[in-house]
């Protein structure tokens, strides 16, 4: 006899599986009442992961579910019970937003039953309790995004960037097979809980090609991650899969791509062990972070500029990662998840605004002139200055030193921290540069904000943490293995907080000396352009390396006499 | 050398697969096709058992790179039937590395029917298509799709198979085999199913996607509809059972 809260964690995967199917079978019947078909059993499907997680909250103890078979698990903990809850919910917006906007594309039964396979896919991904099972729902998700990105086929450009998102995953799929293989030939299991009790026991396990096992097979699962979440240099299909439909936008910007985080944070028992790995995610999501953003503000379309908008957000979360914050990273990852998805929906909605309003603000003459109103002032510079650079400062400072006194004995706050002074600078300088009636009235409200955002955010993210994991030791043990020398973090430290000072410093000057009529560039501004909207020749360079494989398949066909 | 007479016959490695491809390109009736497919490796399987060699240390190396070898050419082959040829021959190779781990004859032939069902389901479909238009080239009718959404829809679900995607037997014939093999076979192994993958999509983009060229086309029968799914929903079923428990 299965107890209530087994029966839900077996039917959160099941309910949308039930929904496609029944969609399929019914496929006669009209569209409308499949989709409301699916979309009731959407909303069964959060009222089942609202009903996980309240459990969990009510017991504190996680759920695990095997069979005979050695796979087919299901381990419901924190982890994934929260992430259950977001991939419903999205889902759901996401089956209601659909209704409407996929109701004049064909295929719209064929939409909601790949829909709902997804969704039973993605929950079975953040539910599994055995590498197998894990494995099966990684690899569904592609070839299911691979359809739902394809779905209008008469469209050679939707099929074309469907390929190379389908591709990336099986590449990043590959890895994660081979992680799953060392760590069973080592550990003799494929089921979770007990792998990581068995990785805890025995961490130093004999290494491959003179390097630890946990290294390799950790470095592997990071492999995954990167391709699933769009991390250089695996990123070029992301911005690109805007040819799919704009409800398949928003639910793999706002749950799918956010996997690979989702994985790192399953597999933090392998990366206690891996403090390289650690700073080589750090690395990578950092070069991300940065190429994401430069290339999201080159951007003239706002689906695209979304779409690099989300990269540099995973390049973030993969920071986050690798300095140790991975509840942090989840915590991100859910608020990412749900103003992208917001985002996404509503882009059609802002273009439709766009066409009426060219939002370019106007000069001073004309405000004064023409509108006649009082010509805008800013705040003194000096002044500005200070505030911008004191002010987050302190209320960053402030704010962890209530939640945790001993917050800067650790790197990976630190770091954080610096990111979100940068972050909190950026917004008050960017403030100072708006010409407004009253400019210390608006400052006075943007520190508020400010205030209450970063308050809100550090309490939140400090249970958070609580929640996700419980085990202090565990916690701590991660933003342990992701320290570097503290000679070195020092100098790091300075060197980043120079580049960045000076940074502002030249950028202020560029601006106020700049006439804003001379739109020429020199040669270097040029190159850097080209760089930019060519989006640094990867996907050409992919390109070319894809023609590469192909001659050379025809060259042995020719060869072999196609036999 | 009885072993060589089976890697040329029934169980292809290149270059000895030539006339096992020859001989498929050379019979015309798909049912024939389907047949030769499907029992060859079966008989294949039966030679080993008799023979009862142990499998020399280099035959599963020269196996893989065989595999690679039909893997990377099926890339750029444009006709239905030839590319489930390949597919064979890239696939069956892998039953040679099984048979060297030591794997009970019965596990081979089930091994051997769950590589070779997709690719000899292939061979009937491609049968179809050229009794309609005279060959079955992708790109050459693309947006079949919507002109024969039937066949598409079932070549969908035989490719899908035949790249051993989760969950169709292929998958775990794949991964037990994997789960098994040591990191470098493993990766070599992991190489030729990505590879499997990119053809296959290749392959559905050149015949199910685009805009559809062909007014009136007859599409499969209803009647072949159900036995086509039905014989890919026993196939899934029977692989869950028999293979489900990888390890």
């Amino acid at each position: 006899m299965l107890d209530p809260m087994d029966t839900l964690a077996i039917l959160l995967p099941a309910v949308p599986l039930f929904s496609a199917l029944a969609i399929a079978l019914l496929s006669a019947r009209p569209g409308r009442q499949l989709a409301r078909l699916s979309v009731i059993l959407s909303v069964a499907t959060f009222a089942l992961a609202a009903g996980v997680l309240g459990g969990y909250l009510a017991t504190s103890s996680p759920i695990w579910l095997t069979t005979d078979l050695g796979w087919g698990s299901i381990y419901l903990d924190p982890l994934s019970s929260i992430m259950s809850l977001l991939v419903a919910g999205i889902s759901l917006v996401v089956h209601v937003y659909s209704v409407r906007y996929m109701a004049e594309e064909p295929g719209y039964a064929r939409f909601f039953a790949l829909l709902d396979l997804m969704t039973a896919a993605i929950l079975l991904m953040v539910a599994a309790g055995d590498f197998i099972t894990l494995l099966i729902a990684w690899h569904l998700i592609g070839v299911l995004l691979y359809f739902l990105l394809g779905h209008n086929q008469q469209r050679p450009a939707a099929q074309r960037y469907a390929f190379w998102t389908f591709f990336t995953y099986r590449l990043g799929d590959l890895p994660l097979v081979l992680a799953a293989v060392l760590l069973y030939q080592t550990y003799d299991t494929v089921a979770l809980p007990e792998l990581f009790e068995r990785i805890a026991a025995m961490p130093n396990a004999p290494g491959i090609l003179g390097f630890s096992l946990l290294e390799v097979v950790a470095l592997l699962i990071a492999l995954a991650a990167f391709a699933r979440s769009a991390q250089f240099p695996f990123h070029t299909w992301l911005p690109y899969t805007m040819e799919g439909p704009t409800p398949v936008s928003a639910l793999m910007h706002a749950g799918i791509v956010n996997a690979g985080g989702f994985l790192l944070n399953r597999f933090a028992p392998v990366f206690v062990e891996a403090g390289s790995v650690l700073h080589l995610v750090f690395a990578v999501g950092l070069i991300t972070a940065v190429l994401g953003s430069v290339l999201m503000l080159t951007q003239n379309d706002i689906k695209k500029s979304l779409g690099y908008s989300t990269m540099g957000q995973m390049g973030f979360m993969f920071v986050e990662c690798g300095v140790g914050a991975f509840s942090l990273a989840i915590y991100h990852l859910i608020a990412h998840g749900l103003f992208k998805g917001t985002m996404f929906l509503g882009a059609g909605g802002i273009i439709g605004e766009a066409r009426k309003h060219d939002g370019v603000p106007h000069q001073d003459v004309y405000t004064l002139v023409v509108e006649r109103k009082p010509a805008a002032a800013r705040m003194p510079w000096m002044l500005a200055a200070g505030i911008t650079v004191i002010v987050p400062f302190v209320i960053l400072g402030l704010s962890h030193w209530l939640v945790d006194g001993d917050f800067v004995g650790q790197q990976g706050a630190i770091v954080l921290l610096f990111f979100g002074w940068v972050t909190g600078a950026q917004l008050l300088f960017a403030t100072h540069r708006l010409r407004v009636d009253s400019p210390s009235r608006l400052m006075a409200l943007i520190i508020l904000s400010l205030t209450i955002v970063v308050v809100g955010y550090t309490l939140i993210e400090h249970n958070f943490d609580l929640f996700l994991y419980p085990d202090r030791v565990m916690s701590e043990r991660l933003y342990a293995a992701a320290s570097i020398p503290m000679a070195v973090f020092g100098g790091l430290v300075t060197l980043v907080t120079l580049a960045v000072v000076v940074g502002w410093i030249a950028a202020y000057y560029a601006m106020a000396n700049r006439d804003p009529l001379d739109g020429r560039a020199d040669g270097p501004r040029m190159m850097l352009y080209s760089l930019f909207s060519r989006e640094f020749y990867v996907a050409d360079l992919y390109t070319r390396l894809t023609e590469w494989v192909l001659a050379v398949s025809k060259r042995f066909n020719i060869w072999s006499r196609w036999v | 050398m009885a072993l060589l007479l089976i890697a040329c016959l029934l169980l292809p490695l290149f270059p000895l697969s030539m006339p096992f491809n020859a001989l498929l390109n050379w019979l015309k009736r798909p049912g024939i096709r389907f047949a030769v497919v499907l029992i060859a490796p079966q008989l294949g399987v039966l030679a080993l058992d008799y023979v009862a060699q142990p499998i020399p240390d280099w035959l599963p190396v020269w196996a893989l790179a065989s595999a690679a070898f039909y893997a990377i050419r099926l890339l750029s082959v444009r006709d239905l039937g030839m590319w489930a040829g390949f597919l064979a021959t890239s696939a069956l190779a892998l039953v040679w590395i099984f048979a060297a781990e030591g794997a009970a004859p019965l596990d081979l032939h089930l091994f051997a029917f769950g590589l070779s069902l997709p690719p000899a389901l292939l061979m009937l479909l491609a049968g179809t298509l050229v009794r309609r238009f005279g060959a079955a080239y992708a790109g050459l009718h693309g947006g079949l799709g919507r002109c024969l959404p039937r066949w598409s829809r079932i070549l969908i679900w035989v490719v899908l198979a035949a790249i051993a995607t989760p969950v169709f037997p292929g998958f775990f014939i794949v991964l037990g085999l994997v789960f098994d093999a040591r990191w470098p076979s493993a990766a070599a192994i992991l190489f030729v199913w990505l590879i499997w993958s990119w053809a296959g999509t290749r392959l559905l983009q050149g015949f199910v996607f685009d805009i559809c060229q062909q007014v009136e086309v007859r599409d499969l029968r209803p009647a072949a509809v159900a036995v086509y799914s039905g014989a890919l929903a026993l196939f899934l079923i029977a692989g869950l059972i028999v293979t489900g428990g990888v390890l």
